[in-house]
């Protein structure tokens, strides 16, 4: 048989079209939307590393990349449901064994294992070579972050987060291919607690292959309903659809979140149909974007409560009748409804529904009582004293604006507070001059409160350790509730450290739970989760 | 003209040294950037291991004669937050800016010098009343306010153009005009009055009084001894290049210096800022010595000393 031109040309344009035709069709048939999100930013740490990067605004990140073991329904009030993992039970008070979910898909289309599970709370990943599994200290490894970038040695923050994570994990083994092991050193009935939050599952694969740490937390490989295609840290980040996801096909083909630094712009953006979300929307601006009838803004309070702290070594904080007057002169409900539209909500203390058992149904913030909190004064003898509120400009939603009232809201019984402007936290934690009162906001990791109350303000918490405020009762309580397994007796001493805390030696007092807003297309059907979490899976999208 | 360039060259590395200096200290006493890349609920521990990983817990001057020593090698240092060679970021993002400020110059010279010229030209005429006062309403309203106003209408009303992003030569169109307006209002204001100040002179009525044509008398004799103040601004306008569209960045989610710049002040990324630092105080100095050798070329006296 003769071989010419012709037929070369022609057997050649067969075989392109085998080749192509495959793949237009297949594209053809993906006639999934592609979605652009304009947020604040995406990362603060200019990685996507969930060892290193603990913000607000990496929850809403990861929540398209990462899955735990253990996770949270978005789409109902943040209970505890299984994620990768099938099952858990407990052995005893010191371990639990998780069976996990078949025929999970990373990214890279390895099937997750067991061994994928033990190598994510490896020292290689997670704890350093340094760990030390029977010290109470947190080790790091010693080498300079410019030489992780020849290696992939952890930063030293990555084993400081995993520790605080796991303060007292053991080994994590596998069984079987599908069962693993979580072996404690000692009993913490918080262990699939700290699943929720700390367990997000890698692949081994992925992360041995890496050339260096710093590429792997550019491009993580885990098995969220989608994938890194490309992070440009304070730009963008674009991900695809992870289509052997184990949920269901994503239906979204990709998705860009945007960093547009400003309000105006990210609102003008949507407006002019190039985006369509905008994220981190200030509640004074909802009114303007709802009076356009295509858009609509969607929000919940969220799991991080605003708090006001205290410094009980101020010469007039000693005194806890000081720090109670204060705590009864806040009218919450009117910075809730004058702030925040009345879109969130005055908590029950520190604490949140979904801590389930754990969660005290009839406690509540001090009441609103200005006649009680001059009382309090008289009787603790202040004689109007200045005491200094150390305030940065909205590092908080309205912090301003609440600093301001709540100033006004203690001058009328009897308080005076002046506003002390800061630049940064260091300043707000200068010890050069008297601290008295500061902002801060707590979250809750899981649904316990030793993810509140006692990693904010127990022993190991920030406020103790500025050295701010402590509490021997409070302290003893702390490590118990670390320990005991007994519903009722953990219950008791909760609510023991909420009356320490909030009423007593006052420590803080709860504000307001903190919310986030997001705006979108109104022809788009999708629900907000009540976190910083957006939920993108098949199951809350849709097309009008 | 050798000693007069060389002068002028140790004088421009005196001041790269003293902005590097300057801004090293500062940064270093203005706020702790362990506390802003790791969050201010990070660990104690992770705090002090971050610092010491990074020199931070170090002597300011033994951190400083680190910094200088490793410069002079050309080793900036690292970012805090991304880990890769500061000066690789800061040249990364040099294009993008360039994109917007390059263009906005030639819109300002473009537009500016001969509406200036134009003005001068038709002193005290309804075209020199009406371009004065556009050029003041242009050089006064703030760029941000100028660049709402622009994507209202644009990019909301008439959906001509993007609002804001960097993805094609379209989105760029809105922050070049914002950018380049005010300069144009400027350069037409200054244009102007060196016009004027030179078509008063002397030598100017007599090249007239020779029986020259008016247009001669511009082109040969007006526009450049008018040139030397003009020179001057167009100095400042190439200076601010690389760092003058910080604010229009940011309105526009325009990914280049000026956010690099925000950016990295905000998280005390050290490395990062003075790298930026060194590159827009380095350019600076550039754009005047240029200027300084202009005038030079323009006019002997300058270079000779002479008054």
């Amino acid at each position: 048989m003769g071989f010419h031109r012709r037929s070369f040309l022609a057997g050649s344009t067969a075989a392109a079209g085998a080749l192509i035709l495959p793949r237009f069709a297949i594209g053809q048939a993906d006639n999934r939307p592609s979605i652009t999100i304009a947020v604040q930013q995406i990362a603060n740490s200019a990685s996507l590393e969930i060892l290193r990067e603990r913000s607000n605004v990496g929850a809403r990140t990861f929540s398209f990349i990462y899955e735990s073991l253990i996770t949270q329904n978005l789409l109902g009030k943040l209970e505890s449901v299984p994620g990768l993992a099938e099952s858990w039970r407990r052995i005893d008070d010191k371990t639990v064994e998780v069976t996990l979910r078949k025929g999970v898909k990373f990214h890279n289309g390895d099937e997750m294992t067991a061994d994928d599970v033990a190598f994510t709370f490896s020292r290689e990943r997670m704890f350093g070579p340094d760990y030390d599994i029977a010290s109470n200290k947190t080790l790091f490894t010693n080498v300079l972050i410019r030489d992780n970038v020849q290696g992939m040695t952890l930063p030293p923050e990555v084993p400081a987060v995993a520790k605080r994570l796991w303060p007292a994990l053991e080994k994590v083994e596998p069984v079987d291919k599908y069962t693993v092991r979580f072996v404690n050193r000692r009993p913490d009935p918080t262990m699939e607690g700290r699943m929720v939050s700390g367990s997000s599952i890698i692949s081994r694969r992925a992360f041995t292959e890496a050339k260096n740490w710093l590429d792997w937390a550019r491009v993580p490989i885990s098995t969220g309903p989608y994938k890194v295609r490309e992070f440009k840290p304070d730009q963008s980040l674009t991900l695809d659809a992870h289509d052997e996801y184990w949920g269901g096909r994503p239906p979204l083909k990709s998705v860009r979140l945007l960093v547009v630094p400003e309000v105006a712009t990210r609102i003008n953006g949507l407006f002019a149909g190039q985006f369509d979300f905008i994220c981190d929307m200030p509640p004074d601006q909802i009114p303007g974007i709802e009076k356009n009838a295509k858009f609509e803004v969607l929000g919940s309070t969220i799991s991080n409560h605003r708090l006001t702290v205290f410094d009980k070594n101020h010469p007039q904080l000693i005194d806890p009748r000081v720090r109670q007057a204060f705590t009864h002169a806040i009218d919450r409900k009117a910075i809730v409804d004058s702030l925040w539209s009345g879109r969130t909500a005055v908590p029950a203390g520190l604490q949140w529904e979904f801590y389930g058992p754990m969660f005290i149904k009839d406690w509540a913030v001090p009441e609103y009582n200005p006649a009680k909190a001059k009382e309090l004064l008289k009787a603790a003898g202040y004689k109007g004293d200045p005491i200094p509120y150390r305030l940065l400009n909205n590092y908080y939603t309205n912090q301003t604006a609440t600093a301001q009232v709540l100033v006004e809201m203690w001058r009328q019984v009897g308080l005076n507070v002046p506003i002390e402007m800061k630049e940064n936290w260091q300043q707000i934690f200068d010890k050069n001059s008297p601290r008295a009162v500061r902002d801060w906001s707590n979250s809750a990791q899981y649904d316990d409160p030793i993810s509140s109350i006692v990693n904010q303000h127990g022993p190991q918490g920030q406020q103790q350790q500025v050295g701010e405020w402590t509490n021997e009762e409070m302290n003893k309580l702390s490590v118990s509730l670390e320990t005991e397994g007994d519903i009722t007796k953990r219950r008791a001493m909760f609510r023991r450290m909420l009356e320490i805390c909030e009423r007593e030696d006052p420590a803080y007092t709860v504000l307001h739970q903190n919310a986030t807003f997001t705006a979108k297309r109104k022809d788009i059907r999708w629900k907000a989760s009540p976190a910083f979490a957006m939920e993108f899976r098949a199951n809350n999208f849709a097309m009008s | 003209m050798l000693a007069f360039a060389l002068s002028r060259l140790a004088r421009a590395a005196i001041t790269i040294l003293f902005v590097v200096t300057f801004a090293f200290i500062v940064l270093r006493l203005s706020g702790d950037p362990a506390l802003l890349i790791m969050s201010v609920d990070a660990p104690p521990e992770a705090i002090e291991a971050f610092r010491k990983a990074w020199g931070l817990d170090r002597p300011i001057w033994e951190q400083y004669l680190a910094y200088a020593w490793h410069a002079l090698t050309g080793d900036f240092g690292k970012s805090m937050r991304d880990g890769r060679p500061a000066i690789d970021l800061v040249l990364e993002r040099l294009p993008a800016t360039l994109a917007i400020t390059l263009p906005a110059l030639a819109l300002k010279l473009g537009i500016g010098i001969p509406a200036g010229i134009y003005a001068a030209l038709h002193r005290n005429s309804l075209a020199d009343r009406l371009t004065m006062m556009v050029s003041v309403a242009g050089f006064t309203m703030p760029s941000f306010v100028l660049a709402l106003v622009l994507v209202l209408i644009f990019g909301v009303t008439l959906g001509w153009l993007p609002a804001s992003g960097a993805d094609s030569v379209w989105h760029a169109v809105l922050p070049i005009v914002t950018l380049g307006t005010a300069g144009a209002a400027i350069m037409a204001r200054f244009t102007r009055s060196a016009m004027l100040e030179v078509l008063g002179q002397p030598y100017i009525r007599a090249a007239s009084a020779k029986g020259l044509a008016w247009w001669l008398v511009v082109a040969k004799h007006a526009l450049p001894n008018a040139a030397i103040p003009t020179v001057t601004i167009i100095g400042f306008m190439v200076g601010s290049l690389v760092a003058g569209a910080v604010i229009v960045e940011s309105v526009f989610a325009w990914p280049g210096i000026g956010r690099l710049l925000v950016s990295a002040v905000a998280n005390r990324d050290l490395a990062v800022v003075q790298a930026l630092l060194m590159v827009i105080a380095a350019w600076m100095v550039l754009a005047n010595l240029c200027v300084d050798l202009a005038y030079g070329w323009l006019d002997p006296r300058v270079r000779s000393g002479a008054r």
